[in-house]
């Protein structure tokens, strides 16, 4: 019998696995599944309810939980898009498809190897809640030990679900060779799912909706005669799968069978012919570059271009002025540098559906429902209408400007202009400043594209006074230094740790624990930057004798950012001019510690402004 | 004038890419030849202040290219050897923001700067075309422009033929060359030996970070006069004739050898006759000295 690890199958599995092992994702994400592991074992509803932490229920709710919340569907995506896509990006395809490998063992390897890898990573949030059994908490229930039920329900509840996003994420990503497209995909499962959940399911039986729902979040609830607070009785329920849970999950993997059927048939390893091949052809030899063909032609040739290399007419470059080092200099390679990122980013193609669905999102409890104003302190409709879509759009901006940040720090890279670009006498925080404010001005713009959308949905609905001061208010002072905190936070983050998706993971889990914990009711200010429910209008506006608090922690916000910049600066890789003085002042380095000390003194001194403000 | 002076550098998990390299280049054409892996593109990428040597300097016209890495940006015109360009910017764009990093402020001087220099590589008419639909022809001759910008002192080309048409390498030797003719000093780093000889004034031999030879290469083709012999012979007797001469290259033929032998003078055989030396026998010579290379 053929050993199964020498087929074509079990070398490409083998080969994704080893892949695998040597990215550091799969390793920051056990990191993250174990730590939601221990939040969710400890600061839970079980905690709060008196659930036993091991009963069958609260096995089943965490692990829904897992499988829905904190960005898994978004993790699935960053394991399942690319390893298709990754073998064309190399050049790797060539020698793959030249061999006798057909395409279902290709695929098949591919998604399995892939696939394995996810499940070994979301592994260690089942095992740790399982090893948590034994480390029992002085406010938590635990019943006996149990080993069965993590395990099954494990693989009924978030394997197959995360199967059949798998294979979608999988199937795009391959079909489309387009990595951009699988992560725009993942990033808009959750208004899809919840688009599908409103639209479609409520309206359906209930069975049918059981039936139909891919992450089987219905079954978690509890039984219509018991409350939360019934522990006693919530305790003894055991999950068990009906018939129409099991036809969920039948389905399930029907479909997922099906995006790889489909993938298989459409599938192609053919190069896609690009519009440059048409340019290749483009001739601008002169008469003198000409192509030779014998030998003895081409040495004579080469013979007298050696001696006569200035023979040919040749366009005289003009004599040009070149600015010095000077801080005008560098201003003028500032705003050049930033015009041609805002170009570049304008050129995302992701932009055409980000904005436009960000916005829908953020005014759609405008457009739809009614927004009232805060009467105690005689908030105004304009009022409202600000804050309300201020809210939602936090929430994007968080998202947007992580994304884009990380695509415009690491496309030069990408790209391969950076050793151009850094061999150009231009400092580099011209380089840095450049992506960081092109970043902003787009989240700026998004806010002012909101702002303007509302002050329009509240016109036509005739929801007088129609004001720009709590627009200005609001935008200014809430979310403009947010934005400018996620962006320097993320620059920050793509410096340190070198790899775009490594910082998106790690500002989505790190963004995913703080809501976590901020909707625990943990948000206090010193790690809350983006004030997120820490402000009323009232306040901001001075009604509710707070306003000084917010404007003084929108200045520490502020200081942190620089602080985030400086130190990027100081860890940015390109290599800059010795020293701390040596006659010619302070250095690259030099500049970055002092505005990172200065930093750091403004936002030690907010702090203590607020404390003294509070007290 | 570039003046390196024991420049080492050591990567991590101790490959010893430069040993100390030591080396003149006046204005002109400098080739630096040698194998993959020579060390070549570690001294270029120190010279273009993108990596930090361990120790030894490096000096242009005066100006330390190690310690000043400002300074050593505003006199360096650099095309590495794999490089690529923003697709979405035409070239015209791409040349105007590489002026303005580069201090060219004033907008009607950079105006004309950009349409010489796009006549000068030949993407006058293609200039509002976007880069992503370049050849890799055009792309390459669009990176030259780029390192052209402002008068530089120290252009620095490495690997530039890499991948090109043999038309598209005659005329990016005809540029080169046009571009050293105007006093500068332009490196190019290469392992094609036909590059150095036809395109070089001055050139250097590297090989396991070490600088072999340096001259003219007229000087290294004048070291073998009246020493190299060749013949085509079965390939059976090669060992044979290995054993007792010095063979500096062997090539298969229709199944045959085809040898060149160094011999100082003496002819090593009846089927042997008289070789013109090259550049290309004087690299292999030399490389083999120190280890196979041909």
């Amino acid at each position: 019998m053929r050993n199964p690890a020498r087929t074509p199958f079990g070398v490409i599995f083998y080969t994704e696995l080893l892949l695998n092992s040597k990215r550091i994702v799969p390793y920051a994400l056990l990191v993250l599944f174990s730590a939601h592991a221990v939040m969710w074992w400890g600061w839970s509803a079980a905690a709060n309810y008196g659930w036993a932490t091991n009963s069958d229920f609260n096995i089943v709710r965490n692990l829904l939980g897992f499988s829905f919340l904190l960005g898994l569907p978004i993790f699935n995506a960053v394991i399942m898009g690319d390893p298709v896509i990754r073998d064309f990006r190399t050049g790797v395809d060539p020698l793959i498809f030249s061999k006798p490998v057909r395409r279902a063992p290709y695929l098949l390897g591919k998604f399995f190897g892939n696939f394995f890898v996810l499940v070994c990573c979301q592994a260690a949030f089942v095992l740790t809640t399982f090893a948590l059994q034994w480390f029992p908490k002085s406010n938590l229930v635990v019943q006996p030990p149990r080993i069965l039920p993590y395990f099954k329900h494990f693989l009924f509840f978030v394997v197959i679900s995360h199967l059949l996003l798998a294979a979608v994420y999988f199937t795009v990503g391959a079909l489309t060779r387009n990595a951009k497209i699988v992560y725009g995909l993942a990033v808009s499962f959750y208004p899809l799912y919840i688009a599908y959940q409103l639209l479609l399911l409520k309206v359906l039986p209930e069975r049918w909706a059981l039936a139909l729902d891919p992450m089987l979040l219905r079954s978690s609830s509890i039984p219509p005669h018991l409350k939360w607070e019934d522990a006693n009785l919530i305790n003894q329920i055991v999950v068990s799968y009906d018939a129409d849970m099991i036809a969920n999950r039948a389905l399930m993997l029907l479909v997922a069978a099906l995006c790889l059927m489909i993938l298989y048939f459409r599938f192609r390893i053919a190069e896609r012919p690009r519009n440059a091949e048409s340019f290749a052809t483009l001739d601008l030899s002169t008469g003198v570059d000409r192509l030779y063909y014998d030998a003895e032609s081409v040495q004579q040739t080469r013979g007298e271009q050696s001696e006569k290399p200035c023979d040919r007419e040749q366009a005289q470059l003009p004599e040009v002025a070149m600015a010095g080092a000077g801080g005008r200099a560098n201003f003028y390679k500032l705003i050049a540098a930033l015009g041609v990122e805002f170009r570049l980013l304008r050129a995302e193609r992701s932009l055409v559906v980000i904005i436009p669905l960000a916005l829908f999102l953020s005014v759609l409890e405008l457009a739809f429902y009614e927004v009232h104003p805060d009467i105690s302190y005689e908030v105004s409709y304009a009022a409202a209408y600000a804050s309300s879509a201020a809210r939602s759009l936090l929430l994007f901006l968080f998202g947007i400007t992580v994304f884009y940040t990380g695509e415009a720090m690491h496309r030069d890279r990408e790209v391969k202009v950076e050793p151009l670009l850094w061999s150009a006498p231009a400092p580099s925080y011209v380089l840095l400043l450049s992506k960081f404010l092109a970043t902003v001005l787009l989240g700026l713009a998004l806010s002012a594209l909101v702002a303007l959308v509302s002050l329009a949905l509240q016109i036509y609905k005739g929801r007088a006074p129609f004001e720009i001061t709590p627009y200005l208010l609001v935008y200014t002072v809430i979310l403009v230094p947010s934005v400018i905190f996620i962006a320097a936070a993320s620059v920050l983050l793509n410096v340190a740790l070198r790899d775009k998706y490594l910082a998106y993971a790690v500002s989505i889990a790190t963004g995913g624990g703080l809501l976590y914990l901020y909707n625990q009711g943990y948000n206090h200010w010193l790690y809350n930057p983006l004030l997120h429910q820490r402000w009323t209008y009232a306040e901001l506006s001075g009604a509710a004798n707070s306003g000084v608090n917010i404007l003084t922690h929108r200045v520490y916000v502020l200081a942190i950012a620089a602080l985030c910049l400086a130190l990027a600066h100081l860890c940015f890789g390109r290599k800059a001019s010795k020293g701390f003085g040596a006659g010619r002042g302070l250095g690259s380095a030099g500049w970055s510690i002092l505005a990172a000390a200065v930093s750091v003194f403004v936002a030690l001194c907010a702090v203590f402004l607020i404390i003294q403000l509070q007290t | 004038m570039l003046n390196i002076n024991g420049l080492k550098k050591t990567y991590a998990g101790r490959v010893q890419a430069l040993q100390g390299v030591s080396l003149d280049a006046p204005a002109g054409m400098f080739g630096l030849l040698g194998p993959n892996g020579a060390g070549k593109t570690t001294l270029m990428k120190i010279l273009a202040t993108l990596l930090e040597p361990d120790a030894g300097e490096a000096r242009m016209n005066g100006v330390d290219l190690i310690s000043d890495k400002d300074a050593a940006r505003r006199m360096l015109g650099y095309l590495p050897q794999e490089f690529g360009l923003y697709p979405t910017l035409t070239a015209e764009q791409t040349l105007d923001y590489f002026a303005k990093l580069k201090g060219v402020h004033d907008r009607t001087e950079r105006k004309s700067l950009i349409g010489a220099l796009l006549e000068r590589v030949n993407l006058a008419s293609a200039r509002r075309q976007r880069v992503g639909e370049f050849s890799g022809g055009m792309r390459q001759r669009l990176g030259i422009a780029q390192a052209l910008i402002g008068q530089p002192s120290l252009i620095i080309v490495d690997e530039p033929t890499a991948g090109l048409d043999p038309e598209e390498r005659v005329r990016f030797h005809n540029l080169l060359s046009d571009t050293a003719g105007e006093g500068r000093v332009v490196i190019l780093s290469t392992h094609i030996v036909s590059d150095v000889s036809n395109l070089c004034s001055r050139m250097a031999i590297i090989r396991h970070g070490e600088i072999l030879a340096s001259g003219t290469p007229q000087e290294a083709i004048g070291e073998l006069a009246d020493s190299i012999w060749e013949a085509t012979l079965p390939r059976e007797h090669v060992p044979a004739l290995k054993s007792r001469f010095r063979v500096i290259s062997s090539q298969t033929f229709d199944g045959q050898a085809r040898l060149k032998v160094l011999s100082k003078g003496v002819r090593p055989g009846e089927e042997f006759v008289a070789a013109t030396p090259t550049l290309e026998d004087y690299y292999f010579h030399l490389v083999s000295q120190t280890g196979s290379a041909a």
